[in-house]
């Protein structure tokens, strides 16, 4: 009998909402993606892109990488494959994602498709999936964690990429680069932290 | 090698095998049935331009625009940002002969920046757009260059730069003549002219002379002694401004020693 | 073409192309295990591991692999020793596994590993990659402890050092000394405000140290400022 995690009740998927999206946020709190971060805040079109991008690729991962990992590799004690073969998953549905769209919606892939080949190999997504599988999520619930965690990545990259554009307005000068992203999103850390009482400061 | 050990390879091996295969399958399969076709001469063309996407010809990116050369919609030479060589190769790739158009830089039509009096300090947004929103321009000129580099943000080639004296400087040697500081100006001081001979107004002010001469050293009060001294009456002068109508104009700079107030330049 | 020397190569990983302060790549771990020095020093050395590992194998098959499949068959070098080492971790360092968490396996998708393998190991020789390995791991080491130290001394009031080692024929990671420093410790600085603060802070000192570096230099040469 193939054993999966047991029945999760509506009601425990609002913290894991909240938690995916704030007080266990990916890119303030676990420190997951912070590459693209820093080099597609400077402006909130790529921003935009990206968000949207790694949203649907965060779903879609979890989607197809839950049923893996219970079906096929737990039964056969091949636990240790986990990493490979998520990894090997998510490559290629990007690369299928990159070509379809390529192929129906040129104006998509110029907006969207560029980002594709960034997230295969981003810590949020392969984050993501890899917590669904440490939590023992049903596959309802993990799918919900990862749209969560998604809109938590795209509300902190908005929200930064405006602060950034703000900086760069006054000027080239030594915040509107790195370091400029790094205070906005120290800023925004404590908030998340101190306001959902994680840690008292 | 120990038993356990042994006893997981044949289903790891045929796990991992097994997706390996079935994902190399599937994309191999979606390589071909996704397959969107480009002309080989697009992308041969698109690695020659200089892939700005300034919006120079018009088109929305380099991309766009390798297009239409290659479908004979347009002449390659609507690309301002090509040199020589670039349109030397060019032409050896579409077999056709292509003439550099002469190239063409902007001019500021305004003398003001630090020399144009400042109507209040402003620490808001510094761009230009920004500080027009705000009970009009900072400057007391309304009509004059504020400084505040839109201009240079929008250059991709890093061709202009804000000097000392306030007005945008043009590095001629990056300019490319794309135009986007031309269309990112909010006051519409800059404009597109050939580099030697024509002779310009550098003043965009509409203001009465009485109130031009207070605010800026050398704004054009609209005396109009350079419409009267000129030989071919190619100057006109529209609501205290002086306007050269270049067709007519010869060139022969009598206006620029004329005027009183330097207000006119000869390029 | 600048020769290139063993040692020259190693020092360059070092501080010319620093991962984290020069290159800005793997933040995500550098940010999240430097809580305390022992957890810097347990995820720069696994991190050596894989680096080392991956750049040696990458340059060893670079002339036969096909252009358009390097990245899969990379990332597939590297997680086999990620999976290694995650396993060696789980079975010999139980607390700093726990300390670690997902980072280990994440080590896979760690932008300076793929970056050199793809950057360097795929265009040069075995030995020059392997220096280049220990160049990038040296730097990656000194910036995790940096950090670290940082972190632990103004969030908690000290340091303490650890080593690797066999205490007794158990492999761990013992203390081998503390300081300590008498403040009112902060510990907002072992939160991920802390993280951001800290990394802020020194790269805007960095920066502050070569601008004016350069300056010197420019003034140095007369030219006109």
């Amino acid at each position: 009998m193939i054993e999966t995690p047991g029945y999760l009740p509506t009601e425990a998927l609002f913290p894991i909402v909240v938690d995916a999206m704030f007080t266990k946020n990916f890119l303030l709190v676990m420190f997951l993606g912070l590459c693209s971060y820093v080099g597609l805040t400077t402006s909130s079109e790529t921003s935009k892109g990206m968000s949207m991008a790694v949203t649907f690729v965060m779903t879609m991962s979890a989607i197809l990488t839950w049923p893996i990992f219970y079906y096929l590799l737990k039964p056969n004690k091949l636990m240790f494959l986990q990493t490979i073969c998520f990894i090997l998953v998510i490559a290629s549905f990007v690369q299928l994602v990159e070509f379809i769209i390529h192929r129906y919606s040129p104006a998509l892939y110029r907006s969207l498709g560029i980002y594709l080949p960034l997230i295969s190999t981003n810590c949020a997504v392969l984050g993501v999936v890899l917590l669904n599988v440490k939590e023992d999520f049903t596959y309802g619930a993990s799918i919900v964690y990862a749209f969560s965690a998604g809109l938590g990545y795209s509300w902190v990259m908005l929200a930064t990429a405006a602060i950034r554009e703000k900086l760069i307005m006054r000027g080239v000068d030594r915040f509107s680069g790195f370091i400029g992203a790094f205070f906005a999103a120290m800023m925004m850390a404590l908030i998340v932290v101190s306001y959902f009482g994680v840690v008292k400061l | 090698m120990i038993p356990e050990t042994m006893q997981l390879l044949p289903p790891a091996v045929i796990v991992l095998g097994g997706i390996g295969f079935a994902m190399g399958a599937m994309l191999v399969w979606a390589a071909k049935q996704f397959y969107v076709e480009t002309n080989p001469l697009v992308d041969a063309l698109l690695e020659l331009m200089p892939g700005a996407n300034c919006g120079a010809c018009g088109f929305a990116g380099c991309a766009e625009c390798a297009e239409h050369i290659v479908a004979g919609d347009v002449a390659p030479d609507v690309c301002t940002s090509c040199d020589a060589e670039t349109f030397a190769m060019i032409g050896e790739l579409l077999g056709m002969e292509i003439a550099a158009k002469e190239p063409q830089y902007p001019v500021v039509l305004c003398q003001g920046g630090v020399n144009c009096k400042d109507r209040y300090d402003y620490i808001g947004a510094q761009t230009c757009k920004a500080a027009i929103l705000l009970a009009g321009t900072k400057k007391a000129c309304a009509y004059g260059c504020i400084g505040l580099g839109d201009c240079v943000r929008a250059c991709q080639f890093d061709a202009i730069e804000i000097a000392e004296n306030g007005l945008p400087k043009i590095k001629k040697y990056n300019c490319k003549g794309c135009g986007s500081c031309v269309r990112a100006c909010p006051q519409q001081v800059l404009t597109l002219a050939k580099e030697h001979g024509p002779v310009y107004v550098v003043c965009s002010s509409h203001d009465k002379g009485k109130y031009v001469k207070e605010v800026c050293e050398f704004g054009c009060i609209g005396c109009g002694i350079c419409k009267k001294n000129c030989p071919e009456g190619a100057i006109k002068l529209d609501k205290a401004l002086a306007v050269i109508d270049q067709e007519r104009c010869t060139r022969c700079g009598t206006c620029v020693e004329v005027c009183p107030r330097n207000a006119i330049v000869k390029l | 073409m600048a020769e290139k020397s063993f040692v020259g190569e190693i020092v360059r990983g070092i501080i010319k192309d620093n991962p984290v302060f020069v290159l800005v790549l793997g933040l995500c771990p550098t940010l999240a295990v430097t809580t305390s020095f022992a957890n810097g020093l347990g995820m720069s050395l696994a991190f050596a591991f894989v680096l080392l590992g991956s750049n040696f194998f990458v340059s060893l098959i670079r002339k036969s692999i096909p252009s358009g499949v390097r990245i899969p068959i990379f990332l597939l070098i590297i997680c086999t020793f990620v999976t290694m080492v995650d396993m060696l971790l789980e079975a010999y360092l139980p607390p700093m596994y726990e300390a670690l968490g997902i980072f280990v396996p994440l080590i896979v998708v760690n932008c300076i590993v793929i970056g050199r393998a793809e950057a360097y190991a795929n265009r040069n020789s075995v030995i020059f990659s392997i220096a280049d390995a220990i160049g990038i791991s040296i730097g990656y080491l000194l910036v995790l402890l940096l950090i670290g130290s940082i972190r632990e001394l103004f969030g908690t009031g000290k340091i303490q050092f650890v080593m690797l080692m066999a205490k007794g024929g158990v492999p761990g990671f013992y203390p081998i000394g503390e300081v300590s420093i008498p403040i009112e410790p902060a510990t907002v600085m072992i939160t991920p405000a802390g993280a951001f603060f800290t990394i802020a802070t020194l790269m805007l000192l960095i920066k502050i140290i070569g601008d004016r570096k350069r300056m010197m230099q420019l003034k140095k040469e007369g030219v006109e400022l």
